[in-house]
């Protein structure tokens, strides 16, 4: 290797160092400040007695706050969005990929167009609704507001997915006497596990951020941890440290299911990984 | 044993807002039950779509298709009993040699549990996968995934067996291996198939009849000799042989002959109206070079000496067509020298130059 080559190579590695530090730096400051104890918050120094007073706060429901009810909400709600999403989504993502039939193309886009609306265009309509309807705050209310984020993610991306997939698998199994439900659930489906691994992640970490839609449609019932650690800046003064380790306490669902799917989530995020 | 039977059978893709496509325009074909028909064709000349219509695959748009007598056309791809060896194999990846064979047993229950491991056991000792049935498709050979292609097809002892471009993918070793046991096991077998291919070869060599298709139509049906020996047109003489028929237009003579160029002639094996304009098909393994007493005479213009016999391409005086020639090994040829051809009348095919078609 030429001094040139090794040089360059260093400049990478540091240039990566710098953007590591510059992406987890907000995570190391949230992290600070929730071991901060309150008597300290507003030190600009970073001495101070490293405190877990903040977490046993938050996690013991003091404050009058029920975090970890909100908690078991952004859990219910999310894994519920992605659920629904992948039952709805996934034969629409097969069918939209097999079979061209009039406004297809139509209804996939008004799908996609889903994602690029501002949520804000149309959440007073949906306040008025939800009001009428008795969805607000209720667990049904938010899975299904919550697919306007999950379901066109799911279809467009697993549509990929399946177009993929050379078709004369499910030939061959209709051939042989499968239905072509069977040919879908028995030989397409098992074959984009990865993308569906992958996808589902995706969508559970979209549902779990999703911050407008549980501040307008949610009260307390079924209001999710987005929302929720705000509560810790109401009231007389602003206690940044409960915001801060509620914060992180919602961050571990995504990592933890992140990591747990790794593997999945390399192969199924290149696209294509699926051919023979 | 089964007949199959296509009746004016024609597929028109219609997508809107584009011309309509007539893939296959009106095809009449009668398989003998245990007859092995090649279809062959360029790409795009409709065979594929015309084994997927049978396999009921893709919808039918006018004609019929009658198994044994009776229409399927009404009927499901599930419910035809048509097993399709497909031209990328189309194996289940997760699964075993063994699981990809018992998959589609399993459909349906047809087949008790015993009942499947036997019939696997039983084929694979057919079709000779024995010693791979555990292994999983991606770690075969291109050859022996043909054979595991073939064996799911016939498993489940289908009506009517179709092999979609079954050689296309293999290399010259394994296709030589392939197809001989190809023609075995559809022999021992006795299905009635039809092999849809492009190569020649593999439908001169496999099947007992071979229909040549262009542009959704049926150009010829007869058996690889009565292709090979009396094409019925242009198109056909000119697809099936290797190398290619010399294809020379000239015009016919009062004498029985039909004029190349000022100075060349050639003997036509029926008597044409003189003055028509004629396409004459010489087989490049049907013409001789002669010592002085060949009939045509010729200048070389490149010889490929190759070890079993040797091409070569000549240029006849006043003929843009280049002539090839297939030589024997002990033939010397240098460019630009002089060579007398012998064309026999009886293997010379005369065409008419506007419609193409034979008039032998």
């Amino acid at each position: 290797m030429t001094v040139k080559k090794r040089l360059l190579g260093w400049l990478a590695d540091a240039a990566l160092v710098l953007y590591f530090v510059f992406a987890l730096f907000p995570i190391a400051w949230m992290v600070i400040l929730s071991l901060k104890p309150t008597n300290e918050l507003f030190s600009t120094y970073f001495s101070f007695s490293p405190t877990l007073d903040g977490y046993r706060t938050v996690l013991g429901d003091s404050e009058g706050i029920p975090f970890v009810r909100f908690f078991v909400n952004s859990l219910v709600v999310s894994v519920g969005a992605v659920v629904l999403s992948l039952l709805v989504g996934l034969p629409a993502a097969y069918a939209s990929a097999r079979w061209r039939f009039k406004g297809s193309e139509n209804l996939m886009f008004t799908l996609l167009s889903f994602r690029f609306a501002p949520e804000l265009t149309v959440i007073i309509p949906l306040f008025v609704l939800y009001q009428k309807l008795g969805l607000f705050d209720t667990y049904v209310g938010m899975v299904w507001v919550l697919q306007l984020v999950t379901l066109p993610l799911i279809v467009w991306i697993m549509r990929s997915y399946f177009a993929d997939l050379t078709p004369e698998l499910e030939q061959a199994a209709l051939l042989d006497g499968y239905t072509r439900k069977q040919a879908f659930v028995r030989v397409a489906l098992p074959l984009v596990k990865p993308g569906v691994a992958a996808v589902s992640l995706l969508a559970f970490i979209f549902a779990w951020n999703n911050f407008v839609f549980p501040l307008i449609l949610t009260s307390n019932e079924a209001q999710t941890v987005t929302v929720g650690a705000l509560s810790f800046l109401g009231g007389d003064r602003p206690k940044y440290n409960l915001t801060a380790a509620a914060a992180l306490v919602s961050v571990v669902p995504p990592l933890l299911l992140a990591l747990t799917i790794q593997r999945y989530l390399v192969r199924g995020l290149s696209f294509g990984a699926v051919k023979s | 044993m089964t007949e199959l039977e296509l009746r004016d059978l024609r597929k028109t893709y219609r997508v809107r807002g584009r011309p309509s496509v007539d893939a296959v325009r009106g095809i009449d074909l009668t398989l003998r039950s245990g007859e092995l028909l090649g279809l062959l064709g360029p790409s795009g000349c409709g065979k594929s779509t015309t084994l997927r219509m049978i396999a009921g695959l893709e919808t039918v748009t006018g004609g019929d298709i009658l198994v044994d007598g009776a229409s399927v056309i009404a009927r499901p791809a599930q419910q035809r009993n048509i097993g399709v060896a497909f031209e990328n194999y189309a194996l289940y990846p997760p699964l075993t040699v063994a699981e990809n064979l018992s998959f589609g047993l399993k459909a349906r229950r047809r087949a008790e549990r015993g009942d499947v491991d036997r019939k696997v056991k039983e084929i694979a000792d057919r079709v000779d996968l024995t010693a791979i049935l555990d292994a999983r498709p991606a770690g075969l050979s291109s050859g022996q995934k043909q054979r595991v292609s073939l064996a799911r097809a016939l498993i489940r002892e289908p009506d009517v067996l179709l092999l979609d471009e079954p050689l296309s993918h293999l290399d010259a070793a394994q296709r030589d291996t392939t197809r001989r046991e190809l023609k075995r096991i559809q022999r021992d077998l006795g299905h009635t198939t039809i092999l849809v291919t492009h190569d020649q070869e593999e439908a001169l060599s496999l099947a007992d009849r071979i229909a040549v298709m262009k542009d959704g139509v049926i150009q010829q049906l007869g058996t690889p000799y009565e292709i090979y020996d009396s094409p019925a047109n242009v198109f056909v003489a000119d697809f099936v042989g290797e190398p290619a028929i010399n294809l020379l237009p000239g015009v016919a003579t009062d004498d029985g002959h039909a004029r190349l160029s000022a100075t060349a002639r050639i003997a036509l094996p029926v008597p044409v109206a003189a003055g028509r304009e004629v396409v004459v098909g010489i087989r490049p393994e049907d013409l001789a070079l002669t010592g002085e007493d060949g009939n045509l005479t010729a200048r070389v213009i490149a010889h490929e000496p190759l070890l079993e016999s040797g091409i070569a391409t000549l240029a006849l005086d006043g003929v843009d067509n280049p002539l090839v020639v297939l030589t024997a090994p002990e033939t010397r040829l240098a460019h630009d020298d002089q060579v007398h051809i012998t064309a026999d009348p009886d293997l010379t095919h005369v065409f008419d130059a506007e419609t193409g078609d034979s008039l032998r």
